[in-house]
């Protein structure tokens, strides 16, 4: 952990600190780097920016604060819970403020701001989260980067079968998945963010989003099936 | 880019067969999702669009991850963040520096 990690190195790495260290540390607020722009490798020619404080308030209500509202839906669609989604976007905006010299102006910022909720998320707040977390990360990871073939498969689901689903009913069934997967569906259907994006956000490689996307997909269908057939709404579909 | 091979040669009028099974629908349903997020290739695009009209599982499957990503997209309720938390974001970082 003496080295400043390059992005590659952390994929695996299970990614220690990202909870922020106060002290910083070496592996201090170079890991928050999402570098949406130039900064693929952190090094002597990327410093810190010196910004004054008065600079600092201008990126942080000009490149941060239009993103809130993004950022708590996120929040909430992590924890499901809005009481949990005000600490945790609070928490966030708080941390890129205490690490704004680490933010590049005009680079990624809502990645940016993604990455380290996520993070929080994953490290000071799902330990205390009121609810059980029905998967831990580390499980997701090995069962599900192994290509087994049983997660290869197509869900037997017609588009008129859920065409007639409500929000809430989607909603329900996002929220049902571990909420890795939930991750990846919010992150490239709710936010409409890109692979790459999405890779640095989370810290994976593309072809894991590639992959755990599918498979959360397929288990998002096949929830939406159930639904849709307790609903009824199967009934007309002639097979 | 092979087509069927009892070759459908002249005009449009004589649409190739449509295919009512297909071996590869794991691989197609992933080229879809993939054309979906906007991450395809031209020629995963021009590969779909063929298939858009000769197989019916992927038509089938084509709609069903487009009504799916859009019950994602337009049917699921924003959260709008709270006033009183931007309120209080804004002050909490004034005390800082």
């Amino acid at each position: 952990m003496s080295d400043t990690p390059t992005r590659d190195d952390q994929d695996r790495t299970g990614m220690p600190d990202h909870g922020m260290p106060d002290h910083g540390g070496p592996s201090g607020p170079d890991h928050l780097l999402p570098d949406g722009g130039p900064v693929d490798q952190p090094s002597a020619d990327t410093p810190a920016r010196r910004y004054t404080d008065e600079q600092k308030y201008q990126v942080f209500n000009k490149e941060f604060m239009p993103h809130i509202d993004s950022m708590y839906n996120f929040a909430f669609r992590l924890t499901t819970d809005e009481d949990d989604a005000n600490d945790l976007v609070q928490d966030t905006y708080l941390k890129a403020f205490r690490f704004i010299s680490s933010f590049e102006q005009g680079t990624n910022a809502k990645a940016w701001l993604f990455r380290i909720l996520k993070n929080s998320f994953i490290n000071d707040y799902r330990k205390k989260s009121k609810e059980p977390a029905k998967v831990d990360y580390q499980d997701v990871e090995t069962t599900y980067n192994s290509e087994d073939a049983e997660s290869e498969h197509t869900v037997d689901l017609r588009a008129e079968s859920v065409s007639d689903l409500i929000g809430d009913e989607v909603a329900t069934a996002l929220n049902s998945l571990p909420v890795d997967f939930r991750t990846v569906i919010i992150l490239c259907d709710i936010e409409g963010f890109t692979y790459e994006e999405m890779a640095k956000i989370l810290d994976i490689p593309i072809g894991t989003v590639r992959s755990r996307l599918h498979r959360a997909r397929n288990l998002l269908k096949e929830k939406l099936r159930d639904y849709a057939s307790s609903m009824g709404y199967n009934e007309e579909s002639e097979e | 880019m092979q087509t069927s091979s009892s070759l459908s040669s002249s005009s449009s009028d004589s649409k190739p067969q449509m295919k009512e099974h297909c071996d590869h629908q794991v691989d197609c349903l992933k080229m879809i999702q993939l054309i979906l997020d906007g991450e395809a290739t031209d020629q995963q695009l021009a590969r779909l669009k063929a298939n858009l009209v000769s197989c019916q599982p992927c038509i089938q499957m084509y709609h069903l991850e487009q009504e799916v990503k859009e019950l994602l997209t337009k049917r699921m309720e924003k959260k709008c963040c709270p006033e009183q938390l931007v309120a209080t974001i804004k002050s909490k970082i004034l005390t800082f520096s």
